[in-house]
């Protein structure tokens, strides 16, 4: 019989909406099972080597199925950070000691040591809303919100996606815009870029609370290929402005030959900083492109879902990402799934490890590891099971590894011999548990 | 409406190609039930919305199979099993009919699961429906009413 | 950049005109396992971490593939 004719599809389709941070991801409503409420529960460790972050949550997410396809869903999560991160400060032969970001206390580092900051123990909420229903027959449309509040950090973000189906529901294009408003009111206020780490007590280059807004797009296609395989295809496009710095970070004032650290003396009867550090400096503007393919096949029971990432953006930060996953049905109600994925990044240009002393400053300047160089490898297994009444649970082990590069024109003296990327070793944990009614 | 022509045209070549068997293993033929109002309704086990519209036929069927109306369930599922699945949790009280070939499918040009075709006494198709919303069910009644009183849309 | 992207996108789909299946074999397309997000926590989740320790976050996509149906 004869099929619809070919659609144009007109570029008109500009409006687009992406989800940012963890907001809500279209939860598929017609895959085979359904009910009223639809609960999905889970709990995750995550923990890094050498003291570094240790992280705890509780996440739920809750649909509730209203008639013909449409849908409500809230989502809260909750995690517990402790742990320490490194603030950008490279090692030195001898001690080195910090003023807390809150200006009132400060902590020395042993030498040779990694300086970390341990200030973090925080607990983050983040509560996401999205209401899901067809528009017609060929429309789909879906509309939310998310907010999360930390003790420095508060975000609020409005999504919306409009999905269209064509060729009898084989092709779909989707388009969707998210905006997203934060602020940062940072522990003794941020501080003016490329200053220095001052004294305790003195707050004297701290401003207040800064805001960051953030505009994302999507525009994707999926197109059914065959009984068995499924493809995706999408660019987005994410664009910041605003205050994009890591307050916390800051980087090592060092001589410009031998590459060590500026030392420094705090006044008689204060405490403060053993050697020069600046704050670190990023642009108050970000443009990012992504495109996306995914392809999930079905071969016999088993299913493989592979997918490839490549951003860009205006820092000079490429990424690929390659991810792999293959589930293999274990009788009729558990499941085994490896899962691989690959990451690498190139540095942002104003990445650098240290400031020389005397030189001209430059614009912008960061040492955050997580704008360096590094490939990134996650490795796990999930097992999944159905329980007697039904309902499924699965438990997940993953993973994941940093490892670094920085480049040797940027490292200037004796920093050749003891200043590495600060590679990073993890566990991810997680147990879901998932129930209806 | 054009498209009533094309689908009446169809039924024309459907009734010479409707073998289709039935659950106890006789094949459907749809000139049998000349003179009845047919719901022919095509579905299969993994189809949500076939849920929500099980209850509904059973609805339809009970409280008009005097007037005259059959409703049969056209399954086609590739797995019998897995349609006998479905049966056990959504017993219908209408006919099932099974086109595991998609013979039936495929002449009645089916776009969309489900989908069902309002059939008149004359076998003639009234209406087609892409789909099931229970919020159009109303209209869903009207219809079988209307052809049940022998008007025709 | 731009440009390339919009017309591979539009070539896409319309290459993708005529490639499909009818709507009665969406039997594997509508199972739990084959849908483009499985798992949405664990989405959610790995998002959270991996913009936490990388540079680059988002870019997954959504809507589309299941059973196709109504």
């Amino acid at each position: 019989m004869t099929k619809p004719d070919d659609q144009k599809i007109s570029a008109a389709l500009a409006k687009a909406t992406c989800a940012l941070l963890g907001a809500t991801a279209i939860v598929p409503v017609q895959a085979e099972e359904e009910s009223k409420w639809d609960f999905n529960t889970a709990l995750l460790y995550y923990g890094e080597d050498n003291d570094r972050v240790q992280d705890l949550s509780v996440s739920l997410l809750a649909r509730r199925n209203l008639l013909d396809d449409r849908s409500i869903t809230l989502g809260m999560t909750v995690d517990a950070l402790t742990g320490a991160t490194p603030h950008g400060a490279i090692r030195q032969p001898v001690a080195q000691t910090f003023t807390r970001p809150s200006g009132n206390a400060a902590y020395t580092v042993p030498a040779n040591n990694l300086p970390l900051d341990d200030t973090f123990k925080d607990t983050r909420v983040a509560l996401t809303a999205s209401w899901q229903q067809p528009l017609g027959r060929l429309y789909q449309f879906n509309v939310g919100a998310s907010a999360s509040k930390e003790y420095d950090y508060l975000h609020l973000g409005l999504n919306a996606i409009i999905a269209r189906d064509f060729n009898q529901r084989n092709t779909t294009v989707s388009a969707g815009f998210a905006f997203a408003a934060d602020s940062f009111d940072p522990v003794g206020g941020a501080p003016t870029p490329l200053t220095s780490m001052l004294d305790v007590g003195d707050l004297s280059n701290r401003q207040g609370s800064q805001d960051k807004d953030i505009v994302d797009f999507v525009f994707g296609v999926t197109q059914v290929v065959s009984r068995n395989l499924i493809l995706q295809a999408n660019y987005s496009f994410s664009d910041a402005s605003g205050y994009l710095n890591d307050p916390y970070k800051i980087l090592s004032v060092v001589d410009g030959v031998s590459g060590d650290t500026v030392t420094r003396t705090p006044p008689p009867g204060v405490e403060g900083p053993s050697h020069e550090y600046l704050f670190e400096s990023r642009p108050d503007q970000r443009t990012k492109h992504g495109l996306y393919g995914q392809a999930k096949y079905y071969m016999n029971g088993k299913v493989l879902d592979v997918s490839y990432r490549y951003m860009t953006d205006d820092w000079e930060i490429d990424s690929h990402t390659v991810d792999l996953r293959l589930r293999f049905p274990m009788g009729d109600t558990k499941f085994l799934e490896p899962h691989l994925r690959y990451y690498t990044q190139s540095e942002a240009d104003f990445y650098q490890p240290s400031i020389v002393d005397g030189a001209p400053l430059p614009t912008y300047a960061t040492n955050d590891y997580r704008l360096g160089n590094f490939d990134a490898i996650t490795a796990g297994v999930k097992f999944g099971w159905q329980t007697r009444n039904g309902n499924d649970m699965s438990v997940r082990l993953e993973l994941y590894q940093q490892r670094g590069s920085i480049p040797a024109d940027s490292l200037i003296g004796n920093q050749v011999g003891y200043v590495q990327y600060p590679d990073l070793d993890a566990v991810i944990a997680q147990f879901s548990y998932r129930f209806g009614s | 409406m054009t498209r009533n022509g094309f689908l009446t045209a169809l039924v024309l070549a459907v009734s010479l190609l409707s073998s289709v068997p039935v659950a106890a293993g006789e094949t459907l033929q749809l000139e049998e039930y000349r003179g009845k109002v047919v719901l022919l309704d095509f579905w299969a086990s993994w189809c949500v919305p076939c849920r929500r519209s099980f209850p509904w036929m059973n609805e339809m069927q009970k409280k008009y199979a005097d007037d005259g109306l059959v409703v049969i369930a056209v399954n086609l599922d590739n797995d019998a099993a897995e349609a006998a699945t479905f049966l056990q949790e959504y017993p219908a009280v209408f006919e099932i009919a099974y086109d595991p070939d998609k013979q039936l499918a495929r002449s009645y040009n089916v776009q969309a699961m489900p989908t069902s075709y309002l059939l008149d006494r004359d076998g003639a198709t009234i209406e087609r429906h892409l789909g099931f919303k229970t919020a159009k069910t109303d209209e869903y009644e009207a219809a079988i009413v209307a052809a049940l009183k022998g008007a025709e849309k | 950049m731009k440009i390339m992207v919009t017309l591979g996108l539009l070539a896409v789909l319309s290459g993708c005109s005529s490639m499909g299946v009818e709507p009665w074999d969406r039997d594997i397309l509508a199972k739990e396992e084959m849908q483009l997000t499985t798992d949405p926590i664990e989405a959610a989740t790995d998002d959270h971490i991996y913009f936490s320790k990388e540079a680059s976050s988002g870019g997954r996509g959504f809507g589309g593939g299941g059973c196709g149906c109504n």
